[in-house]
């Protein structure tokens, strides 16, 4: 029976479920138990989903001292022995896996977006320069094997109806703490871009008038999103990037204005439906994957497009 | 204040071509960068000297020796000092070996803090500034955007962290690994025209295995507990497309695609 520890992390409860699918990939046909682990509050809505879920309430551990989280999951290892430790790609999954692989004296293979086998070996698929390239990492052979996961690629499907049983644990060794939290600053009220069915998305060719983007989106009940080149110009904020450094999307329309559609652009597009591309290239590397291009200028799209469906919903009313 | 800056050289990737017609990656005649993220980080430890005149600043890279020129361009920024750690037997390393290799150099010296990136553009693990953390058993913080500079040097340094839904302001003891995002606020200077051509040679040290002294078996490929088994460039998927005119008759396109597909 092989068992396997998922750092479940609060604030990003689903994309930690999600990571009972990748267990489920690497362990295929074989018997599995699923450990889930959290810190500070305890986390009833992922009963059912595990067979055991380990709560750490000792107040003495915040949920960002990634060295005392790494030393109770040292201790954890000692007691159950696991044969994998997945951990969303997360801000704090990111500091989290590295640090505890380090203690474990394994290896671990970062942002992993496929599971395949191969001759035996489970081989973590992940990208590399930039999202241009699909690289396939195998572990060699230590126990256990560790991986922190792409957000937002994997979805868990699977019912809520294991008995699972809770364990409180009490840790062993707890240092004093080296970092303290000051204050958190909530980023500008802005949606997800995940979270929005229709993204409109300004790239390096959509420049000043980025921000007439927000008309159609508006029309459309849409978001606004961008491009790598509209971030690092300091057009729009990095929480709207889409793409492989930025945040990867399932949104059902994709309109893409003045974007070229880097390597690094498409990896972020790969579960999005449908996509419309304006470019005044009608070869641009996004237009191939476009339902529809338009050759053609963003700014003035834009204008025709709203006018279009302003008049269109008066004509209906 | 000695302040540590590790960087690493990686190519351009932004310039890589995709051959949608052969499905392959051009990957030929990429020139080399310094990785945007730690220019960042240097660029603060600079900003800091240039305040402080006292500071002193190392660079620390592992690379081949045809780094050498990148990294003479980084001293006549006025870095006082560069290292290069590379030797043979480390081509390969996977990042659980890079951290234990750079981990080794970094214990034997002394330091008040050490700077990075948050990512490389090539690999872009973030594995080993964490790592590096808890070989050396000091703090490390991720995406790192600003660094409160009246409280740099003191025994805590407070920062704040881009964590992605909420920026959070944190005091960290020091000395800390601090993993800088790219931000516009620390940028890399210019080299000044009268150091353009400084000799900068005898800043250089590089360091091989003979001072490491790693077993040959302890490092490089056969070392690594992990393996790349292939690598492939992902087969875009290509959709009959149709072109049209940024005229009424495309924009008549685009509306009745919205609608067959429920978007109006």
């Amino acid at each position: 029976m092989k068992k396997s520890l998922i750092y479940i992390e609060q604030n990003h409860f689903q994309n930690s479920m999600d990571l009972l699918e990748v267990v489920r990939q690497v362990y295929d046909a074989e018997e599995y138990e699923t450990y889930g682990v959290s810190f500070g509050a305890s986390c009833d809505e992922a009963e059912g989903l595990f067979d055991y879920l380990i709560e750490v309430p000792d107040q003495r551990i915040r949920s960002y001292d990634v060295i005392n989280m790494t030393n109770v999951l040292e201790e954890l290892q000692g007691f159950y022995h696991f044969d994998s430790i997945l951990f969303p790609a997360t801000q704090l999954g990111r500091m989290l896996a590295p640090r505890t692989a380090m203690r474990l004296h394994v290896g671990l293979v970062a942002d992993v977006t496929a599971i395949r086998h191969k001759n035996g070996f489970v081989e973590m698929v992940r990208p590399a320069f930039s999202g241009k390239i699909m690289a396939g990492i195998v572990n060699r052979n230590r126990v256990p094997l560790m991986m922190s996961v792409r957000q937002n690629v994997f979805s868990y499907q699977g019912a809520s109806q294991k008995q699972t049983e809770k364990i409180k644990y009490s840790p062993i060794r707890i240092e004093d703490r080296k970092i303290e939290l000051i204050e958190v600053r909530e980023k500008e009220k802005t949606r997800d871009i995940r979270e929005s069915e229709i993204l409109i998305s300004g790239g390096g060719g959509t420049g000043r008038y980025f921000p007439k983007l927000k008309h159609l989106a508006d029309e459309l009940n849409a978001q606004v999103s961008a491009s790598r080149k509209t971030v690092d110009s300091g057009t729009a904020p990095r929480s709207m990037q889409v793409g492989q450094s930025g945040k990867t999307v399932s949104t059902k329309l994709y309109m893409a204005l003045g974007i070229s559609g880097s390597l690094q652009h498409m990896e972020g597009l790969k579960n999005v439906e449908n996509i419309v591309s304006v470019n005044t290239n009608r070869d641009a590397p996004i237009c191939s994957r476009s339902d529809i291009v338009v050759e053609g200028d963003a700014e003035e799209f834009i204008e025709r497009l709203t006018d279009k469906i302003k008049w269109e919903k008066q004509s209906r009313e | 204040m000695k302040i540590m800056c590790l960087v690493k050289f990686t190519p351009d990737v932004e310039n890589f071509i995709y051959d949608y017609e052969k499905n392959v990656l051009v990957r030929e005649n990429v020139r080399m960068i310094l990785n945007p993220d730690d220019a960042s980080a240097l660029a603060f430890a600079l900003k800091i000297k240039n305040r402080r005149p006292e500071t002193s600043i190392e660079i620390i890279t592992m690379a081949p020796q045809s780094v050498i020129p990148h990294m003479e361009d980084l001293l006549r920024l006025k870095v006082d000092k560069a290292t290069l750690i590379s030797d043979k037997l480390y081509v390969g390393s996977d990042t659980y070996i890079t951290s234990r290799i750079l981990g080794k150099y970094l214990s034997s010296v002394a330091y008040d803090c050490i700077l990075t990136g948050t990512g490389a553009m090539d690999g872009d693990t973030s594995h080993v500034p964490s790592q590096l953390g808890e070989l050396l058993n000091i703090c490390q913080m991720s995406n790192v955007v600003e660094i409160e500079e009246e409280t740099f040097g003191s025994e805590s340094a407070v920062i704040e962290v881009d964590e992605e839904r909420n920026f959070a302001k944190y005091k960290i003891c020091m000395p800390a690994i601090l993993s800088l995002q790219k931000v516009r606020n620390y940028k890399l200077p210019y080299i000044k025209y009268e150091d353009l051509e400084r000799n900068v040679k005898d800043q250089i040290t590089i360091i091989d295995n003979e001072t490491l002294g790693f077993e040959s078996n302890q490092v490089g490929i056969s070392g690594s507990l992990t393996q790349v088994s292939g690598t492939f460039v992902k087969i875009m998927e290509k959709k009959d497309k149709r072109v049209v005119r940024n005229d009424s008759e495309g924009i008549n396109t685009v509306y009745q695609f919205l609608r067959d597909k429920g978007f109006v």
